[in-house]
């Protein structure tokens, strides 16, 4: 196991919680897999590191291995090929818009309005799949009536004639010219349409919940450095992560 | 026209990157190693002056593209330690790439003379003109 003393365990928390975040497009399988070979190697440089203060050691070694997004730089674009993100393209420059529009000059307002906005599109998703749901339970039940015309048309008139079953209109007069079974068979069909259609929007919601959840992790990264960022004009004494110590010590 | 510092040390840094997953291969060649011990075998041949972590997106890709094979193995210093070998696909295309490697390597040094072959036997350089 690690024993690290307490404050290089808490730096490479520190670091590897950043490269987590990084990988936010990686598959969590291939995230943990990767983290855990990070740490391994970090744990064998400290170990190797000369030196008598750890802090000094700890920081050599993440310096030698590079910041989070240069480390991870060329593990993501694949993983957004495998994982269909590419066709979110719009979402990407929608997400990117966004937080050039709102988080960046407008601080807190902008990331309340930020906010706003990805609530409003969770809720136009989970709307979305709430109709698509409908749909195809709709499509289900008149699907079961069809089947019951055809094969029970006696059931079908005890129904119609306790006041369960209620065909007004045209819909109604059309259906009375045909035979039991072509009523049926009509409502067989009208059913798998719309069956169909209902298994098409719950397919289609998979890619919006894609594009949601690339904007909310867009979103959440940014929030959590703007956090990062208030956090250490507050504390300016504070001892600096890893990553944000390194570009420093790398110009000496 | 001024070349920026900058501009040659981006050049610089791709060019170590495109290099550094054959020397990955090559360093897997005979010898099975895990991410640390394998960086420090290729820096016992001079420094690479890579940062150490852009070694592992690399051996990912390999990992995947089945060039090469890994393990978790336990240690009884630390963590467990992931494993690569290079497989039998792996050393071919490593056969394959290290000689295409040579030819560019010559075309570069330009050691070949107008007209003679650089590496007789192998196969032409193809140099597209833009």
């Amino acid at each position: 196991m690690n024993n690290y003393p307490e404050v290089v365990a808490k730096l490479v928390d520190d670091y590897l919680r950043r490269v987590r975040l990084q990988l936010g497009q990686l598959p969590a399988l291939e995230q943990d897999e990767f983290v855990r070979e990070i740490q391994s190697h970090l744990y064998d440089a400290y170990q190797q590191m000369p030196g008598e203060d750890e802090i000094t050691r700890i920081l050599a070694v993440l310096r030698n291995f590079g910041e989070p997004g240069e480390v991870v730089q060329d593990r993501l674009p694949a993983a957004m090929v495998r994982s269909g993100t590419n066709r979110n393209l719009p979402l990407y420059v929608l997400g990117g818009i966004l937080i050039a529009l709102f988080g960046i000059p407008l601080g807190f307002g902008g990331v309340a309005v930020l906010v706003g906005i990805l609530i409003t599109l969770a809720a136009m998703v989970a709307v979305f799949y709430a109709i698509g749901g409908v749909v195809f339970l709709t499509g289900a039940l008149l699907m079961l009536m069809g089947f019951a015309r055809t094969a029970a048309p006696e059931f079908w008139d005890r129904m119609v004639a306790l006041g369960f079953i209620r065909l007004d209109g045209p819909a109604g007069d059309f259906l009375d010219q045909l035979p039991a079974s072509e009523q049926g068979l009509l409502m067989i069909v009208l059913a798998a349409l719309v069956v169909a259609g209902g298994l098409g929007m719950l397919w289609v919601g998979r890619y919006l919940i894609r594009g949601l959840r690339f904007l909310f992790s867009l979103a959440l990264d940014r929030l959590r450095e703007f956090a990062e960022r208030i956090r250490r004009r507050a504390h300016p004494d504070e001892v600096r992560p890893p990553v944000a110590a390194m570009p420093a010590m790398a110009r000496k | 026209m001024e070349y920026s510092e900058e501009s040659k040390d981006r050049r610089i840094t791709q060019l170590r990157k495109g290099i550094l997953e054959l020397a990955v291969m090559g360093a897997l060649y005979d010898q099975r190693h895990y991410g640390y011990s394998l960086i420090r075998a290729l820096s016992e041949n001079g420094s690479i002056s890579l940062k150490e972590g852009t070694v592992y997106p690399i051996l990912a890709r390999l990992d995947r593209d089945g060039v090469v094979r890994s393990a978790w193995v336990e240690s009884d210093q630390g963590p467990p330690r992931k494993y690569y070998t290079l497989t039998s696909s792996g050393r071919q295309l490593f056969d394959e790439l290290s000689h295409e490697f040579d030819l560019l390597v010559s075309l570069v040094q330009h050691k070949w003379k107008a007209g003679e072959q650089p590496n007789e036997g192998g196969k032409k350089l193809l140099v597209r003109k833009a």
